[in-house]
Protein backbone atom coordinates (compact mmCIF):
# COMPACT_ATOMS: atom_id res chain seq x y z
CA UNK A 1 0.00 0.00 0.00
CA UNK A 2 0.95 3.59 0.23
CA UNK A 3 1.56 3.90 -3.73
CA UNK A 4 -0.93 5.10 -5.94
CA UNK A 5 -3.42 2.49 -7.40
CA UNK A 6 -2.11 1.66 -11.31
CA UNK A 7 -4.42 -0.09 -13.38
CA UNK A 8 -1.86 -1.35 -16.32
CA UNK A 9 0.12 -3.61 -13.45
CA UNK A 10 -2.97 -5.64 -13.10
CA UNK A 11 -2.69 -6.59 -16.41
CA UNK A 12 1.16 -7.01 -15.73
CA UNK A 13 0.96 -9.15 -12.69
CA UNK A 14 -1.72 -11.28 -14.88
CA UNK A 15 1.04 -13.50 -16.74
CA UNK A 16 2.93 -13.46 -13.79
CA UNK A 17 -0.12 -15.37 -11.01
CA UNK A 18 -0.52 -16.84 -14.07
CA UNK A 19 2.44 -19.01 -14.29
CA UNK A 20 1.49 -20.69 -10.94
CA UNK A 21 -1.76 -21.77 -11.56
CA UNK A 22 -0.96 -25.49 -12.00
CA UNK A 23 0.22 -25.19 -8.37
CA UNK A 24 -3.33 -24.02 -7.34
CA UNK A 25 -4.86 -26.71 -9.73
CA UNK A 26 -2.83 -29.46 -8.50
CA UNK A 27 -3.82 -28.89 -5.07
CA UNK A 28 -7.73 -29.04 -6.65
CA UNK A 29 -7.32 -32.08 -8.60
CA UNK A 30 -5.06 -33.88 -5.66
CA UNK A 31 -7.76 -32.87 -3.66
CA UNK A 32 -11.10 -34.04 -5.50
CA UNK A 33 -8.84 -37.47 -5.87
CA UNK A 34 -8.34 -38.18 -2.37
CA UNK A 35 -11.55 -36.69 -1.54
CA UNK A 36 -13.59 -39.42 -4.22
CA UNK A 37 -11.62 -42.40 -2.15
CA UNK A 38 -12.43 -41.09 1.87
CA UNK A 39 -16.26 -39.95 0.07
CA UNK A 40 -17.21 -43.32 -0.41
CA UNK A 41 -15.67 -45.17 2.40
CA UNK A 42 -17.33 -42.94 4.47
CA UNK A 43 -20.55 -42.90 2.42
CA UNK A 44 -20.42 -46.41 2.56
CA UNK A 45 -21.10 -47.38 6.43
CA UNK A 46 -24.12 -44.91 6.36
CA UNK A 47 -25.34 -46.29 3.27
CA UNK A 48 -25.51 -50.01 4.76
CA UNK A 49 -26.51 -48.95 8.38
CA UNK A 50 -22.76 -50.83 9.60
CA UNK A 51 -22.77 -49.81 13.35
CA UNK A 52 -20.07 -47.65 15.25
CA UNK A 53 -18.85 -46.92 12.01
CA UNK A 54 -21.15 -45.41 10.73
CA UNK A 55 -21.34 -43.33 13.92
CA UNK A 56 -17.96 -42.36 13.38
CA UNK A 57 -18.44 -41.14 9.69
CA UNK A 58 -21.32 -38.93 11.01
CA UNK A 59 -18.88 -37.44 13.68
CA UNK A 60 -16.18 -36.90 11.02
CA UNK A 61 -18.95 -35.20 8.52
CA UNK A 62 -20.35 -33.22 11.37
CA UNK A 63 -16.63 -31.88 12.42
CA UNK A 64 -15.39 -31.28 8.72
CA UNK A 65 -19.16 -29.49 8.22
CA UNK A 66 -18.78 -27.60 11.76
CA UNK A 67 -14.98 -26.08 11.47
CA UNK A 68 -13.58 -23.28 8.51
CA UNK A 69 -11.25 -25.01 6.25
CA UNK A 70 -8.92 -22.67 7.57
CA UNK A 71 -8.74 -23.93 11.61
CA UNK A 72 -8.32 -27.68 9.44
CA UNK A 73 -5.52 -26.62 7.84
CA UNK A 74 -3.57 -25.58 10.78
CA UNK A 75 -4.36 -28.69 13.00
CA UNK A 76 -3.62 -30.99 10.14
CA UNK A 77 -0.49 -28.65 9.64
CA UNK A 78 0.62 -28.74 13.18
CA UNK A 79 -1.16 -32.40 14.27
CA UNK A 80 -0.32 -34.44 11.53
CA UNK A 81 3.45 -34.60 12.38
CA UNK A 82 2.98 -35.13 15.84
CA UNK A 83 0.54 -37.86 15.48
CA UNK A 84 2.75 -39.55 12.94
CA UNK A 85 6.02 -38.82 14.85
CA UNK A 86 4.25 -41.57 17.48
CA UNK A 87 4.69 -44.17 15.09
CA UNK A 88 7.88 -43.57 14.37
CA UNK A 89 7.28 -41.39 11.01
CA UNK A 90 9.14 -38.51 10.57
CA UNK A 91 7.55 -35.83 7.91
CA UNK A 92 9.06 -32.16 9.32
CA UNK A 93 11.10 -32.12 5.74
CA UNK A 94 7.55 -33.09 4.25
CA UNK A 95 6.61 -29.98 1.95
CA UNK A 96 3.63 -28.13 3.01
CA UNK A 97 2.04 -29.19 -0.42
CA UNK A 98 1.48 -32.36 0.92
CA UNK A 99 -0.46 -31.19 4.13
CA UNK A 100 -2.45 -28.75 2.15
CA UNK A 101 -3.16 -31.64 -0.45
CA UNK A 102 -4.37 -34.13 2.65
CA UNK A 103 -6.25 -31.63 4.31
CA UNK A 104 -8.54 -30.23 1.40
CA UNK A 105 -8.83 -34.12 0.31
CA UNK A 106 -10.39 -34.95 3.93
CA UNK A 107 -12.33 -31.81 4.11
CA UNK A 108 -13.71 -32.59 0.62
CA UNK A 109 -14.18 -36.25 1.38
CA UNK A 110 -16.78 -35.38 4.01
CA UNK A 111 -18.82 -33.46 1.79
CA UNK A 112 -18.35 -35.45 -0.76
CA UNK A 113 -20.04 -38.64 1.37
CA UNK A 114 -22.56 -36.62 2.13
CA UNK A 115 -23.08 -36.57 -1.88
CA UNK A 116 -22.86 -39.58 -2.21
CA UNK A 117 -24.95 -40.67 0.04
CA UNK A 118 -27.98 -38.95 -0.66
CA UNK A 119 -27.90 -39.56 -4.46
CA UNK A 120 -27.34 -43.56 -3.35
CA UNK A 121 -30.55 -42.87 -1.62
CA UNK A 122 -32.53 -40.85 -4.31
CA UNK A 123 -31.95 -43.83 -6.75
CA UNK A 124 -34.97 -45.89 -6.59
CA UNK A 125 -35.17 -49.02 -4.66
CA UNK A 126 -36.61 -50.82 -7.35
CA UNK A 127 -33.69 -50.33 -9.47
CA UNK A 128 -31.83 -52.63 -6.75
CA UNK A 129 -34.24 -54.98 -6.28
CA UNK A 130 -34.57 -55.63 -10.08
CA UNK A 131 -31.15 -56.26 -10.30
CA UNK A 132 -31.41 -58.98 -7.27
CA UNK A 133 -34.22 -60.46 -9.35
CA UNK A 134 -32.33 -60.89 -12.15
CA UNK A 135 -29.34 -62.79 -9.65
CA UNK A 136 -26.89 -60.43 -9.35
CA UNK A 137 -24.56 -60.52 -6.50
CA UNK A 138 -25.16 -57.15 -3.50
CA UNK A 139 -21.94 -55.72 -5.23
CA UNK A 140 -23.00 -56.56 -8.40
CA UNK A 141 -26.08 -54.17 -8.39
CA UNK A 142 -24.57 -51.39 -6.09
CA UNK A 143 -21.46 -51.26 -8.61
CA UNK A 144 -23.41 -51.51 -12.02
CA UNK A 145 -27.19 -50.48 -11.16
CA UNK A 146 -27.27 -48.31 -8.22
CA UNK A 147 -23.98 -46.16 -8.74
CA UNK A 148 -23.71 -45.05 -12.26
CA UNK A 149 -27.46 -43.89 -11.84
CA UNK A 150 -26.50 -42.16 -8.20
CA UNK A 151 -23.14 -40.58 -9.74
CA UNK A 152 -25.67 -38.76 -12.42
CA UNK A 153 -27.48 -37.48 -9.65
CA UNK A 154 -24.62 -36.36 -7.39
CA UNK A 155 -22.86 -34.70 -10.18
CA UNK A 156 -23.95 -31.07 -10.13
CA UNK A 157 -23.61 -31.46 -6.38
CA UNK A 158 -20.37 -32.60 -7.02
CA UNK A 159 -19.48 -29.73 -9.38
CA UNK A 160 -20.24 -27.03 -7.06
CA UNK A 161 -18.36 -28.60 -5.03
CA UNK A 162 -15.40 -28.70 -6.78
CA UNK A 163 -16.01 -24.74 -7.88
CA UNK A 164 -16.24 -23.77 -4.30
CA UNK A 165 -12.96 -25.44 -3.03
CA UNK A 166 -10.98 -24.07 -5.89
CA UNK A 167 -11.98 -20.59 -4.25
CA UNK A 168 -10.74 -22.15 -0.79
CA UNK A 169 -7.13 -23.17 -2.30
CA UNK A 170 -6.57 -19.99 -2.10
CA UNK A 171 -5.94 -20.31 1.91
CA UNK A 172 -2.80 -22.44 1.24
CA UNK A 173 -0.42 -19.54 1.48
CA UNK A 174 -1.28 -19.52 5.23
CA UNK A 175 1.17 -22.27 5.74
CA UNK A 176 3.53 -21.37 2.95
CA UNK A 177 2.29 -22.97 0.10
CA UNK A 178 3.61 -21.07 -3.32
CA UNK A 179 0.46 -21.36 -5.02
CA UNK A 180 -1.26 -18.56 -7.00
CA UNK A 181 -2.69 -16.47 -3.96
CA UNK A 182 0.78 -17.17 -2.32
CA UNK A 183 2.93 -16.19 -5.21
CA UNK A 184 0.56 -12.88 -5.23
CA UNK A 185 2.00 -12.14 -1.66
CA UNK A 186 5.57 -11.94 -2.92
CA UNK A 187 4.60 -9.75 -5.75
CA UNK A 188 2.77 -7.66 -3.80
CA UNK A 189 5.84 -7.60 -1.21
CA UNK A 190 8.30 -7.18 -4.04
CA UNK A 191 6.25 -4.39 -6.07
CA UNK A 192 4.12 -2.90 -3.19
CA UNK A 193 1.30 -2.95 -4.92
CA UNK A 194 -1.07 -5.37 -2.91
CA UNK A 195 -4.45 -4.21 -4.26
CA UNK A 196 -3.63 -4.76 -7.93
CA UNK A 197 -1.95 -8.12 -7.25
CA UNK A 198 -5.10 -8.92 -5.20
CA UNK A 199 -7.56 -7.18 -7.91
CA UNK A 200 -5.33 -9.55 -10.99
CA UNK A 201 -5.97 -12.61 -8.50
CA UNK A 202 -9.84 -11.98 -8.40
CA UNK A 203 -9.73 -11.72 -12.24
CA UNK A 204 -7.85 -15.09 -12.73
CA UNK A 205 -10.27 -17.26 -10.16
CA UNK A 206 -13.02 -15.69 -12.02
CA UNK A 207 -11.83 -16.78 -15.16
CA UNK A 208 -11.19 -20.47 -13.54
CA UNK A 209 -14.52 -20.25 -12.18
CA UNK A 210 -16.78 -20.07 -14.74
CA UNK A 211 -14.17 -22.34 -17.52
CA UNK A 212 -14.36 -24.71 -14.79
CA UNK A 213 -18.44 -23.92 -14.77
CA UNK A 214 -18.79 -24.53 -18.33
CA UNK A 215 -16.80 -28.13 -18.88
CA UNK A 216 -19.30 -29.18 -15.88
CA UNK A 217 -22.18 -27.95 -17.67
CA UNK A 218 -21.21 -29.95 -20.64
CA UNK A 219 -20.23 -33.01 -18.97
CA UNK A 220 -23.20 -33.07 -17.32
CA UNK A 221 -25.11 -32.76 -20.35
CA UNK A 222 -23.47 -35.80 -22.23
CA UNK A 223 -23.89 -37.98 -18.65
CA UNK A 224 -27.67 -37.36 -18.94
CA UNK A 225 -27.71 -38.83 -22.37
CA UNK A 226 -28.87 -41.74 -21.36
CA UNK A 227 -32.28 -40.22 -19.69
CA UNK A 228 -35.07 -40.54 -21.88
CA UNK A 229 -37.52 -37.91 -21.87
CA UNK A 230 -41.02 -39.19 -21.82
CA UNK A 231 -43.54 -37.01 -23.31
CA UNK A 232 -45.75 -35.70 -21.11
CA UNK A 233 -49.17 -36.74 -21.36
CA UNK A 234 -52.10 -34.70 -21.21
CA UNK B 1 2.42 -37.99 21.55
CA UNK B 2 2.60 -34.84 23.72
CA UNK B 3 -0.79 -32.70 23.47
CA UNK B 4 -1.33 -30.38 26.53
CA UNK B 5 -5.03 -31.31 27.27
CA UNK B 6 -4.77 -28.94 30.21
CA UNK B 7 -4.00 -26.44 28.06
CA UNK B 8 -6.73 -27.01 25.76
CA UNK B 9 -8.84 -26.16 27.98
CA UNK B 10 -6.95 -23.03 29.18
CA UNK B 11 -6.75 -22.07 25.63
CA UNK B 12 -10.68 -22.73 24.96
CA UNK B 13 -11.87 -20.13 27.56
CA UNK B 14 -8.98 -17.59 26.53
CA UNK B 15 -10.21 -18.28 23.08
CA UNK B 16 -13.81 -17.88 23.70
CA UNK B 17 -12.96 -14.41 24.87
CA UNK B 18 -13.65 -13.74 21.41
CA UNK B 19 -16.28 -15.37 20.53
CA UNK B 20 -19.10 -11.85 20.96
CA UNK B 21 -16.60 -10.80 17.98
CA UNK B 22 -16.79 -13.29 16.21
CA UNK B 23 -20.92 -13.55 16.41
CA UNK B 24 -20.99 -9.65 15.82
CA UNK B 25 -18.69 -9.88 12.23
CA UNK B 26 -21.25 -13.03 11.70
CA UNK B 27 -24.65 -11.09 12.11
CA UNK B 28 -24.36 -7.93 10.60
CA UNK B 29 -23.22 -9.32 7.46
CA UNK B 30 -25.75 -11.48 7.22
CA UNK B 31 -28.26 -8.90 8.12
CA UNK B 32 -26.70 -6.23 5.36
CA UNK B 33 -26.32 -9.23 3.03
CA UNK B 34 -29.59 -10.01 3.34
CA UNK B 35 -31.15 -6.93 2.30
CA UNK B 36 -28.34 -6.68 -0.29
CA UNK B 37 -29.92 -10.03 -1.22
CA UNK B 38 -33.32 -9.35 -1.09
CA UNK B 39 -32.87 -6.61 -3.70
CA UNK B 40 -30.57 -8.36 -5.80
CA UNK B 41 -32.59 -11.23 -6.10
CA UNK B 42 -35.80 -8.92 -7.13
CA UNK B 43 -34.14 -6.82 -9.85
CA UNK B 44 -32.97 -9.91 -11.53
CA UNK B 45 -36.18 -11.64 -11.03
CA UNK B 46 -37.95 -8.31 -12.49
CA UNK B 47 -35.37 -7.77 -15.15
CA UNK B 48 -34.91 -3.87 -14.12
CA UNK B 49 -33.38 -2.37 -16.88
CA UNK B 50 -29.86 -2.09 -17.12
CA UNK B 51 -29.22 -2.48 -13.35
CA UNK B 52 -29.93 -6.15 -13.55
CA UNK B 53 -27.00 -7.02 -15.90
CA UNK B 54 -24.88 -5.48 -13.07
CA UNK B 55 -26.60 -7.01 -10.31
CA UNK B 56 -26.02 -10.44 -12.70
CA UNK B 57 -22.06 -9.61 -13.18
CA UNK B 58 -21.67 -9.07 -9.30
CA UNK B 59 -23.53 -12.12 -8.09
CA UNK B 60 -21.24 -14.00 -10.72
CA UNK B 61 -18.40 -12.54 -9.43
CA UNK B 62 -18.67 -12.27 -6.26
CA UNK B 63 -19.65 -15.93 -5.83
CA UNK B 64 -16.83 -16.80 -8.41
CA UNK B 65 -13.75 -15.54 -6.55
CA UNK B 66 -12.56 -16.29 -3.12
CA UNK B 67 -13.59 -14.57 0.14
CA UNK B 68 -9.76 -13.88 1.15
CA UNK B 69 -9.32 -11.75 -1.77
CA UNK B 70 -13.12 -9.73 -1.12
CA UNK B 71 -11.38 -9.25 2.19
CA UNK B 72 -8.29 -7.82 1.10
CA UNK B 73 -9.50 -5.97 -1.93
CA UNK B 74 -11.98 -4.07 0.12
CA UNK B 75 -9.19 -3.70 2.84
CA UNK B 76 -6.91 -2.14 0.36
CA UNK B 77 -9.48 -0.29 -2.00
CA UNK B 78 -12.00 1.19 0.18
CA UNK B 79 -9.26 3.64 1.76
CA UNK B 80 -8.31 4.78 -1.89
CA UNK B 81 -11.79 5.40 -3.04
CA UNK B 82 -12.76 7.04 0.41
CA UNK B 83 -10.03 9.39 -0.17
CA UNK B 84 -10.59 10.39 -3.38
CA UNK B 85 -14.25 10.83 -2.32
CA UNK B 86 -13.53 12.84 0.71
CA UNK B 87 -11.44 15.26 -0.87
CA UNK B 88 -14.10 16.16 -3.71
CA UNK B 89 -16.77 16.75 -1.17
CA UNK B 90 -14.49 18.34 1.33
CA UNK B 91 -15.23 15.87 4.14
CA UNK B 92 -13.46 16.38 7.22
CA UNK B 93 -12.88 12.39 8.35
CA UNK B 94 -9.88 10.35 6.50
CA UNK B 95 -9.55 6.57 5.45
CA UNK B 96 -7.34 6.33 8.66
CA UNK B 97 -10.13 7.00 10.73
CA UNK B 98 -12.32 3.88 9.79
CA UNK B 99 -11.87 1.45 12.58
CA UNK B 100 -11.26 -2.27 11.07
CA UNK B 101 -14.04 -4.23 11.50
CA UNK B 102 -16.12 -1.51 8.40
CA UNK B 103 -13.92 -3.28 6.06
CA UNK B 104 -14.83 -6.18 7.46
CA UNK B 105 -18.77 -5.66 7.27
CA UNK B 106 -18.21 -4.32 4.09
CA UNK B 107 -16.50 -7.19 2.15
CA UNK B 108 -18.72 -9.87 4.12
CA UNK B 109 -22.05 -8.04 3.21
CA UNK B 110 -21.21 -8.00 -0.12
CA UNK B 111 -20.05 -11.77 -0.19
CA UNK B 112 -23.24 -12.68 1.67
CA UNK B 113 -25.72 -10.41 -0.56
CA UNK B 114 -24.41 -12.00 -3.72
CA UNK B 115 -24.87 -15.57 -2.14
CA UNK B 116 -27.48 -14.66 -0.14
CA UNK B 117 -29.83 -13.57 -3.60
CA UNK B 118 -29.12 -16.83 -4.77
CA UNK B 119 -31.10 -18.22 -2.16
CA UNK B 120 -33.77 -15.87 -1.98
CA UNK B 121 -33.92 -16.15 -5.46
CA UNK B 122 -34.55 -20.08 -5.73
CA UNK B 123 -37.00 -19.41 -2.49
CA UNK B 124 -39.08 -17.06 -4.86
CA UNK B 125 -38.87 -19.22 -7.66
CA UNK B 126 -40.37 -22.08 -6.00
CA UNK B 127 -43.13 -20.42 -4.15
CA UNK B 128 -46.30 -21.66 -6.04
CA UNK B 129 -47.32 -19.29 -8.78
CA UNK B 130 -50.96 -19.53 -8.45
CA UNK B 131 -50.12 -17.93 -5.25
CA UNK B 132 -49.32 -14.44 -6.96
CA UNK B 133 -52.02 -14.89 -9.26
CA UNK B 134 -54.85 -15.43 -6.10
CA UNK B 135 -53.15 -12.14 -4.65
CA UNK B 136 -53.61 -10.68 -7.68
CA UNK B 137 -57.34 -11.92 -8.60
CA UNK B 138 -58.14 -10.44 -4.63
CA UNK B 139 -56.96 -7.03 -6.02
CA UNK B 140 -53.70 -6.62 -4.48
CA UNK B 141 -51.00 -4.77 -6.19
CA UNK B 142 -47.58 -6.44 -7.58
CA UNK B 143 -45.62 -5.14 -4.19
CA UNK B 144 -48.46 -6.25 -1.94
CA UNK B 145 -48.13 -9.59 -3.18
CA UNK B 146 -44.72 -9.48 -3.09
CA UNK B 147 -44.83 -8.64 0.51
CA UNK B 148 -47.53 -10.40 2.39
CA UNK B 149 -47.78 -13.10 -0.31
CA UNK B 150 -44.58 -14.65 -1.59
CA UNK B 151 -41.42 -13.32 0.51
CA UNK B 152 -43.14 -14.94 3.64
CA UNK B 153 -43.06 -17.77 1.82
CA UNK B 154 -40.29 -17.77 0.04
CA UNK B 155 -38.46 -17.35 2.68
CA UNK B 156 -39.30 -19.90 4.69
CA UNK B 157 -38.59 -22.55 2.01
CA UNK B 158 -34.61 -21.03 2.09
CA UNK B 159 -34.68 -21.19 5.59
CA UNK B 160 -32.32 -24.14 5.65
CA UNK B 161 -29.94 -22.46 2.77
CA UNK B 162 -30.19 -19.29 5.14
CA UNK B 163 -28.61 -21.50 7.85
CA UNK B 164 -25.89 -22.75 6.18
CA UNK B 165 -25.35 -19.03 4.94
CA UNK B 166 -24.56 -17.98 8.52
CA UNK B 167 -22.64 -21.01 9.35
CA UNK B 168 -20.46 -20.22 5.88
CA UNK B 169 -19.98 -16.81 7.42
CA UNK B 170 -18.97 -18.28 10.33
CA UNK B 171 -16.34 -20.24 9.56
CA UNK B 172 -15.51 -17.45 6.64
CA UNK B 173 -15.19 -14.87 9.64
CA UNK B 174 -12.06 -17.19 10.09
CA UNK B 175 -10.20 -15.01 7.45
CA UNK B 176 -10.41 -11.28 9.14
CA UNK B 177 -7.99 -12.36 11.06
CA UNK B 178 -5.63 -11.42 8.15
CA UNK B 179 -6.34 -8.05 8.19
CA UNK B 180 -5.50 -8.67 11.74
CA UNK B 181 -9.00 -8.47 13.49
CA UNK B 182 -8.78 -10.34 16.88
CA UNK B 183 -11.94 -12.98 16.39
CA UNK B 184 -11.48 -16.39 17.28
CA UNK B 185 -9.58 -17.47 14.57
CA UNK B 186 -7.12 -14.50 15.37
CA UNK B 187 -7.50 -15.55 18.85
CA UNK B 188 -6.55 -18.78 18.59
CA UNK B 189 -3.04 -17.98 16.98
CA UNK B 190 -2.19 -14.61 19.15
CA UNK B 191 -2.65 -18.17 22.07
CA UNK B 192 -1.12 -20.47 20.03
CA UNK B 193 2.31 -18.31 19.65
CA UNK B 194 2.71 -17.05 23.06
CA UNK B 195 2.26 -20.20 24.44
CA UNK B 196 4.29 -22.22 21.54
CA UNK B 197 1.06 -24.70 21.83
CA UNK B 198 -0.45 -24.52 18.30
CA UNK B 199 -2.19 -28.20 17.83
CA UNK B 200 -3.98 -27.35 21.36
CA UNK B 201 -5.34 -23.83 20.71
CA UNK B 202 -6.36 -24.87 17.43
CA UNK B 203 -8.02 -27.80 18.77
CA UNK B 204 -9.94 -25.38 21.10
CA UNK B 205 -10.81 -23.09 18.29
CA UNK B 206 -12.06 -25.70 16.44
CA UNK B 207 -14.00 -27.48 19.35
CA UNK B 208 -15.85 -23.45 19.31
CA UNK B 209 -16.90 -23.49 15.61
CA UNK B 210 -18.00 -27.00 15.89
CA UNK B 211 -20.26 -26.40 18.77
CA UNK B 212 -21.45 -22.89 17.23
CA UNK B 213 -22.26 -24.70 13.97
CA UNK B 214 -24.04 -27.18 15.96
CA UNK B 215 -26.31 -24.95 17.91
CA UNK B 216 -27.15 -22.90 14.46
CA UNK B 217 -28.01 -26.04 13.10
CA UNK B 218 -30.64 -27.07 16.12
CA UNK B 219 -32.23 -23.64 16.13
CA UNK B 220 -32.90 -23.92 12.10
CA UNK B 221 -34.30 -27.18 12.88
CA UNK B 222 -36.54 -25.89 15.68
CA UNK B 223 -37.20 -22.72 13.68
CA UNK B 224 -38.62 -24.85 10.90
CA UNK B 225 -40.22 -26.65 12.43
CA UNK B 226 -42.40 -23.98 14.08
CA UNK B 227 -42.67 -22.23 10.80
CA UNK B 228 -43.92 -25.09 9.01
CA UNK B 229 -46.72 -26.01 10.88
CA UNK B 230 -49.02 -24.34 8.75
CA UNK B 231 -47.76 -25.57 5.37
CA UNK B 232 -48.74 -29.07 6.28
CA UNK B 233 -50.78 -30.77 3.57
CA UNK B 234 -53.66 -33.35 3.49
CA UNK B 235 -56.89 -32.62 4.95
CA UNK B 236 -56.13 -33.00 9.16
Amino acid sequence: MGKSFDLNLVFDFLPKLLSYLHITLLILVGAVLIGLLVGFLAALPRIYNIPVLRTLSAIYVSFIRGTPILIQLFLVYYGLPELLKTIQIDVTHMSSLVFVIITYGFSIGALFSEIIRAAVSAVDRGQTEAAYAIGMTPIAAFVRIVLPQALTIAFPNFANLVISYLKDTSLAFYIGVMDMTGRGQTLGTATNHFLEVYISLAIIYYAVCILLEKCFSLLETRMLRYERQFPVSQ
Amino acid sequence: MNIDFRFIVTAFFEIMKALPLTLVITTVPLLIGFAIGIGTALIRLYKVKVIYKIADFYVSFLRGTPLILHIYIVYLGLPLLFDVLAEKWGWSIRSNSIPLIVFVFVAFSLNAGAYMSEIIRSGILAVNKGEIEAAYSIGMTTSQAMKRIVLPQALMISLPNLCNMFVGLLHGSSLAFSISLMELNGKANVVASTNWKFLESFIAAAVIYWGMTILAEKVTAILEKRLRMFIKGGVA
